[in-house]
């Protein structure tokens, strides 16, 4: 009987599970359906379209550089903190780091930092100049949107190694390295860096696929001659005419072709990166890079600053301040914060209460498939798990639009919360594999031999070792929730609006005070999710720092 | 409680005040211009049988209590707050409820209309024009029959504005004029010596002031448009740009578009390697000085900016020589609408008298379509629309000549 109900309840989680998984792939289905015959032509006029592989190049380019750069600072970052009294800081501001929109720290990027952007006018203006064009970040070019890409992820990678770091026997590592000869420097690169590298899988694969199709930045500070990828696919996404429908099929086609390609390069990457480490370790070549290194301790200071820089500049422009303005004829008014205040109650709960039912369920889901397959000692791959982040978005969620106009279904929180949950599950997943596999089995195995149930092991061993791990997966899923805009908007039908449904809208005007307005607003949301999170992990102990500290 | 009491008398005093001095106003002004007065002498009695037939007082009737979900660009703060304060009026006068759906691009209500494919829909009022209605009327996903529907589309300027076609289709009852549109540039006081544009004046100004002209990248629409209009003026108006595009008139009359494109693009911002993604867009690169003008459909959002000190007061607007050109954007509402009789109350009261003073003299400064309150002075000079196909053909040209 025992048996029969053990294996009924698997095979319902394994249906929850995999329904969850599915959905991506049940939405792509039915939201890429032609609705037009795809002919020969059709391919022949996508493939003539102008500057079609100069702009796929580009986008490969910068999925692939843009969180590489990331991943490498966030290292050296880390190897550079991690046995620091400064981590404890670092920690603390990671919160604030990790909740500016990206959209805002690419708008902030361009207004301070372009030519004739704020703190250039601002510098020259003292000496009564304008400053030189040269000066300063170009407005739209590949170079500026790897800059604001790469500078937003670092924070995220730093969140996911720390995560990592918990449950790993760095300190031990370390020590052995020492025994060895190494420095400390050369040991963080030889011994360290691959595993690192090699857990950090998934979290490189959701940033590349983020940045392959992410749309308002691309709209914003990327190159436009020729369009990045998702630019030009999104115009025919929206065509609508039967010519742009088929190109926008065949395009996401291509999109989902340039996924494979980037899965290819990370395996590449690691593969290239590991054989070179490999090398040095042999030929006991002195590495360079850790000379690098201790320039990033600099790192939080600088990073620290640019958001402050940012932030300041959101805050001035939100109470009045215009580039028009000369100091002393500035209007300082809190009235734009008083006329949208009243407005924006509604939908700040709105995305409280979507984001916390949808980050606690899609954190549970993912426990409950790592356990599974735990349990049942098969891993799918990591890919199927991510399938929410990897497929293209709009597609996914136009699929789920039909089948719930088809249900005559109403419009509530629950399909929104629903709509979310694959994506807050596949960033709890990316966060939690590595801690939940890596895990130190050793400890359960004691509390079984003092006669711990199965539960008692669970609840009172597993689940106290990876609370950190938790938190950080929790506050991760909770603003990946608020950020969604697609899902919401066509879910929630306009009946559920959220800040974020609120914000994209009205970022598309760029009217920067009331942007301002809304970007911060927006950024408060996982700021405090990101806060609550570090000052109770800090509280916490993972595996191994369970024995080390 | 005291300061209520204390305050209201106050309140209603004032109230009456204005409105007997606004009143006064009206009647004054019917008396310099009898050709208003004539109009509406014509509109007045129409007016009033249409709004008394039965067919409407059962509308309204039917759309107490209804909430009407009203999906619209929500860039705009002077749009946004507008349809705050035409919400209260609509809860106070006829128990209709008004929900402003903020949508980043109304192609995503589009979407959501396909997706629905004509079976109940969560939209029932859009603000649409171009090519998505098109679309949708093709598509067969609209309510017909609205202007005979709705009394108010009887003030409709039929006559003065053309507002039967929208990007050269036609119009058919599907949608309603709300506002209108006049292609129109906002620059710096020194960049143009008149207040109307030549392609050779802009050229002048592109050398004068290198990498400070520049246009929406196109397909955006007001990018488009600045190609339209330059295309009527390079080829002086030629009359094949108003019928179907043939390939004979695009071999004719492109090339002259693509050889002023190759002067002037070299002279633009980032010498033509990047354009700017929208006009809104465009006119913040205006505000930072970046530029020295911004493309607009709204002839007077120069105004408004200045009194919301958005652009220093010098900045003057200019417009194509040979018109501005014009249209309409529009509200619609689709066929599987939950609660049609709201939204057709709803277009009534946003065209009338009231709502389209607001929206014209408001911060949003959108130009009125009803009769009663056409301003000729303010209006520019009107340019036709090109033909619809002209449209596809220059932005899939642009993209093959300067799009890489």
């Amino acid at each position: 009987m025992a048996t029969k109900i053990r294996r009924l309840s698997l095979t319902a989680g394994w249906l929850i599970v995999t329904l969850v998984a599915g959905l991506p792939v049940f939405g792509v289905v039915v939201g890429l359906w032609p609705s037009v015959s795809i002919s020969w032509q059709d391919l022949m006029v996508f493939l003539a379209y102008n500057g079609l592989i100069v702009s796929i190049a580009n986008t490969l380019l910068l999925s692939l550089a843009a969180p590489l750069l990331a991943f490498y600072v966030a290292f050296i970052v880390y190897s550079q903190y991690r046995f620091n009294p400064r981590w404890q800081v670092l920690e603390k501001r990671l919160a604030p780091l990790l909740s500016l929109p990206q959209l805002a720290v690419a708008l902030g990027l361009v207004y301070l930092f372009s030519s004739g952007g704020m703190l250039w006018s601002a510098l020259w203006g003292v000496f009564g100049h304008s400053a030189p064009d040269w000066l300063g970040l170009p407005r739209k070019s590949l170079l500026t949107m790897v800059l604001a890409i790469s500078l937003k992820e670092v924070p995220f990678f730093l969140l996911i190694l720390s995560a990592l770091g918990r449950q790993l026997a760095i300190k031990d590592w370390l020590l052995q390295g020492r025994a060895l000869g190494y420095s400390e420097g050369a040991s963080w690169w030889l011994l360290i860096f691959p595993i690192m590298l090699k857990q950090s899988r998934l979290a490189l694969l959701a940033a590349m696929a983020y940045t392959l199709s992410v749309l308002d930045v691309s709209l914003l500070v990327g190159p436009n001659i020729p369009e990045l990828y998702a630019v030009v696919l999104y115009n025919w996404q929206t065509g609508f005419s039967a010519l742009d429908q088929s190109q926008a099929f065949i395009g996401n086609v291509v999109l989902l072709a340039m996924l494979g390609v980037l899965i290819a390069g990370i395996y590449l990457h690691e593969y290239l990166a590991v054989r070179r480490l490999g090398i040095y370790a042999v030929m006991a070549n002195p590495l360079k890079i850790t000379k690098l290194s201790r320039l990033f301790t600099m790192w939080l200071g600088f990073f620290s600053l640019l958001s402050l820089a940012i932030l300041i500049a959101f805050l001035l422009w939100s109470l009045g301040w215009t580039n028009n303005s000369a100091g002393n004829t500035i209007n300082w008014s809190f009235a734009l914060w008083q006329d949208e205040w009243y407005f924006m109650q509604g939908p700040l709960l709105n995305s409280i209460n979507i984001a916390f039912f949808s980050s606690v369920l899609g954190l549970g889901l993912c426990i409950l498939a790592l356990e599974l397959q735990q349990q049942s000692q098969r891993y799918l791959p990591d890919y199927v798990w991510l399938l929410a982040i990897l497929l293209p978005q709009l597609s996914m969620v136009y699929g789920w639009q039909v089948t719930h106009s088809r249900l005559s279904a109403s419009y509530n929180s629950a399909w929104i919360v629903l709509s979310h949950l694959p994506f807050t599950f596949a960033y709890s997943y990316l966060v939690m594999r590595g801690p939940f596999q890596s895990l130190n089995r050793h400890y359960e195995l004691v509390a079984a031999s003092f006669a711990y149930t199965y539960w008692q092991r669970w609840w009172k061993i597993r689940f106290m070792l990876l609370r950190p791990a938790l938190l950080s997966a929790l506050a991760i899923a909770f603003s990946v929730s608020i950020a969604q805009y697609i899902p919401t908007l066509m879910l929630g039908a306009g009946r559920v609006t959220t800040i974020t449904t609120e914000a994209v809208a009205i970022a598309s005007g760029n009217q920067q005070s009331i942007t301002a307005v809304y970007m911060l607003v927006q950024a408060v949301l996982p700021f405090i999710a990101f806060l609550v999170a570090s000052m109770l992990a800090q509280r916490m102990r993972g595996s191994f720092n369970a024995a080390y500290q | 409680m005291m300061w209520l009491t204390f305050k209201s008398p106050k309140l209603i005093s004032s109230a009456l005040l204005s409105k007997r001095l606004m009143s006064l106003g009206c009647l004054l002004l019917l008396a310099i211009s009898p050709i208003a007065l004539r109009a509406q002498e014509v509109i007045k009695p129409d007016l009033a049988q249409l709004e008394n037939s039965e067919q409407w007082q059962q509308t309204l009737s039917q759309a107490q209590g209804e909430t009407v979900y009203f999906y619209a660009w929500g860039g705009s703060k002077p749009v946004n707050d507008y349809l705050r304060w035409a919400a209260t009026e609509i809860a106070s006068r006829y128990k209709v409820r008004l929900r402003h759906v903020k949508v980043a691009d109304i192609s995503e209500a589009v979407s959501r209309l396909k997706a629905e494919d004509g079976s109940k829909s969560a939209i029932d009022l859009l603000w649409i024009n171009g090519e998505n209605f098109s679309y949708l009327k093709e598509q067969q996903l609209l309510l017909g029959e609205l202007w005979s529907h709705i009394p108010n589309s009887a003030m409709l300027a039929t006559q003065q504005l053309s507002l039967v076609n929208d990007f050269g289709v036609a119009i058919d009852g599907f949608e309603v004029p709300w506002g209108v549109g006049q292609f129109n540039l906002m620059a710096d006081a020194k960049v143009f010596q008149q207040n109307t544009l030549t392609p050779s004046s802009l050229l002048a100004a592109a050398k004068q002031y290198p990498e400070r002209i520049t246009y929406p990248r196109p397909p955006e629409f007001h990018g488009t448009t600045f190609l339209k209009q330059l295309l009527v003026a390079l080829s002086h108006n030629d009359q094949r740009l108003f019928v179907a595009a043939t390939t004979q008139a695009q071999a004719e009359l492109l090339p002259l578009l693509w050889n002023y494109l190759d002067q002037l693009h070299p002279l633009t911002w980032q010498q033509g390697k990047a354009f700017p993604s929208s006009n809104t867009e465009q006119l913040a690169l205006l505000q930072q000085q970046q530029l020295l003008m911004a493309v607009s459909f709204n002839p007077n959002q120069l105004l408004k900016e200045q009194s919301e000190k958005g652009l220093p007061a010098s900045a003057v607007r200019v417009y194509f020589a040979q018109g501005a050109i014009t249209n309409s954007h529009n509200l619609a509402i689709p066929k599987g609408a939950q609660s049609p009789a709201g939204a057709k109350v709803v277009i009534n009261f946003l065209l009338s008298e009231l709502a389209q003073k607001h929206k014209l003299q408001g911060s949003w400064g959108d130009p009125a379509v009803i009769t009663p309150l056409l301003d000729e002075a303010s209006t520019l000079p009107a340019q036709q629309e090109l033909h619809s196909s002209w449209q596809q053909v220059i932005e899939d040209k642009w993209q093959q000549k300067y799009g890489a």
